[in-house]
């Protein structure tokens, strides 16, 4: 078996416990994530996994029957503290949707939105060289590199998306939550999204939630397998996949589930 | 594992491949038993009927492979799955071998002369390590048809005393030779047939480590790997 060298937890996810209403959706969840590692969450459909990828950034905030409680520590804080800014805190926490979902502006304006937003950028050629490096860190710069004054939404599927890849490393997160992000695509279009992922994952920290477990098996080096709102299992990639613990996980990652 | 698939074509795949495999196990031991009788009772149409019939375990065997080959592409199984696939190629090419030491015994007893070895001690020793390597593969392919590891461990220490008895078997040939110069060419053939017998004994203990491996999902580790490098070479 492949030696995964250990990395520091990034993010401390501690009895985490969500509800929408009445109807509770996660349980006493406690999960790290690694720094500068592809960490995936797997399970079948209403399991709990894009909830708990949502209590991450903070992004089941906008919905207003949805309660969070437990704590999720990124960096030593909080995030779920009173005084955390939540816009600052999603400029940390990128997030790639499951449809590319690039705004109705040029392939250059995309990009350069968040580093205007925040105002971290103030001369035009220093925007240019940070639009040329995300699209380049996206692996898209050579595609896209005549074509930036055309709108985004002129791209193909595959191209969208590593576009929205190049929008969420642009304001430099340490975090790339990542919500199925190649089920819109095609295989080839998939390919090229996990080869990314597989470069960028030496400058962020990745949690991808995937329905495909050969796409878990090949990007990621932790697995978590949720079920019912519950962690099931969480350990190396390869273990999981060749011999999980619990049976729960046998039965789903085996297509026994059901 | 018992419950099924939700594709209950891949559960109908496996087990044809599972079916496979316990019919190449089947004409591996019938070929293994085959060369106890023949050998026992000098049975050259016996030996030589064991010899035609290993060509039917390597077109099974190349079935298995084949269907094993089509269930990767298509199936990309996990866990417990994979763990059986994969190790399905493993068994069927330890069972292919075993078949071909079989048919290279049978091949020295229609061309040997056992008769005139006249070494009748050396024969015995000889069946009785037939019996030996016999015990374990019927474990080993129990084992397997049933998904279990129960006596992995055991076949794979029981190999060390089939391992000293063959090397007592090389011994008591060349004293042989010693004593009877004049036999030497019915007694050359017995060195190879105890080696094949050896060596059908190693494929028991690889197929004994492939059902731990299934069971478990672990590589089977013990010290006896260690004094297996000091075998007996001639």
């Amino acid at each position: 078996m492949t030696e995964i060298a250990v990395n520091k937890s990034l993010i401390r996810c501690s009895d985490v416990n969500v509800y929408y209403a009445d109807q509770q959706a996660l349980f006493n969840i406690n999960l790290d994530i690694k720094e500068k590692e592809v960490t995936s969450l797997i399970g079948p459909s209403g399991c709990g996994k894009s909830t708990f990828l949502r209590c991450i950034n903070r992004m089941n905030d906008v919905i207003d029957i949805c309660r969070v409680e437990g704590s999720v520590i990124i960096d030593n804080q909080d995030i779920y503290d009173s005084e955390v800014d939540v816009v600052e805190l999603r400029s940390r926490i990128g997030m790639v949707f499951q449809k590319p979902n690039p705004f109705p502006k040029s392939v250059y304006d995309n990009v350069a939105y968040g580093p205007r937003l925040h105002g971290r950028i103030l001369h035009q050629s220093d925007l240019d060289l940070k639009v040329e490096k995300s699209l380049e860190r996206a692996g898209l710069w050579n595609e896209v590199k005549d074509r930036l004054k055309e709108p985004g939404t002129s791209l193909s599927g595959g191209q969208q998306q590593r576009l929205c890849i190049a929008r969420a490393i642009a304001i430099d997160p340490s975090v790339i939550l990542m919500d199925e992000p190649c089920s819109a695509l095609d295989p080839i279009a998939t390919a090229k999204i996990e080869e990314l992922i597989d470069e960028l994952k030496s400058k962020y920290t990745i949690t991808i939630v995937t329905h495909s477990m050969q796409q878990a098996a090949r990007v990621s080096q932790r697995t978590a397998f949720f079920h019912l709102g519950k962690l099931i299992e969480v350990g190396d990639t390869e273990k999981i996949f060749r011999s999980p613990d619990h049976e729960q996980t046998e039965a789903y990652v085996t297509g026994r589930y059901g | 594992m018992t419950e099924e698939h939700i594709v209950t074509s891949f559960d109908d795949e496996l087990r044809e491949l599972n079916d496979g495999l316990i019919n190449l196990g089947s004409l591996a031991q019938l070929a293994l038993a085959n060369v106890e009788r023949a050998f026992k009772t000098n049975d050259h149409n016996l030996a030589q009927e064991t010899i035609d019939a290993d060509k039917q375990i390597n077109k099974l065997a190349l079935e298995l492979e084949e269907k094993t080959f089509n269930i990767l592409a298509k199936r990309q199984p996990m866990a417990s799955d994979l763990r059986n696939v994969f190790s399905s190629v493993k068994v069927s090419l330890f069972l292919e071998r075993i078949g071909d030491m079989c048919k290279g015994v049978c091949k020295r007893i229609v061309k040997g002369d056992l008769l005139n070895a006249k070494s009748p001690k050396t024969i015995e020793a000889l069946v009785a390590l037939t019996k030996d390597v016999q015990r374990n593969l019927d474990l080993v392919l129990e084992d397997h048809a049933q998904g279990k590891a129960d006596n992995a461990l055991n076949v794979w220490r029981s190999d060390i005393k089939i391992d000293s008895s063959y090397a007592s078997i090389l011994t008591a040939i060349l004293d042989d030779i010693k004593n009877k110069p004049e036999a030497i060419e019915a007694l050359v053939p017995l060195f190879f047939i105890a080696r094949y017998l050896e060596r059908i004994g190693d494929q028991a203990t690889n197929i004994a480590e492939v059902n731990h491996f299934i069971v478990t999902g672990e590589v089977l580790t013990d010290e006896r790997k260690i004094e297996s490098e000091e075998e007996t070479i001639f």
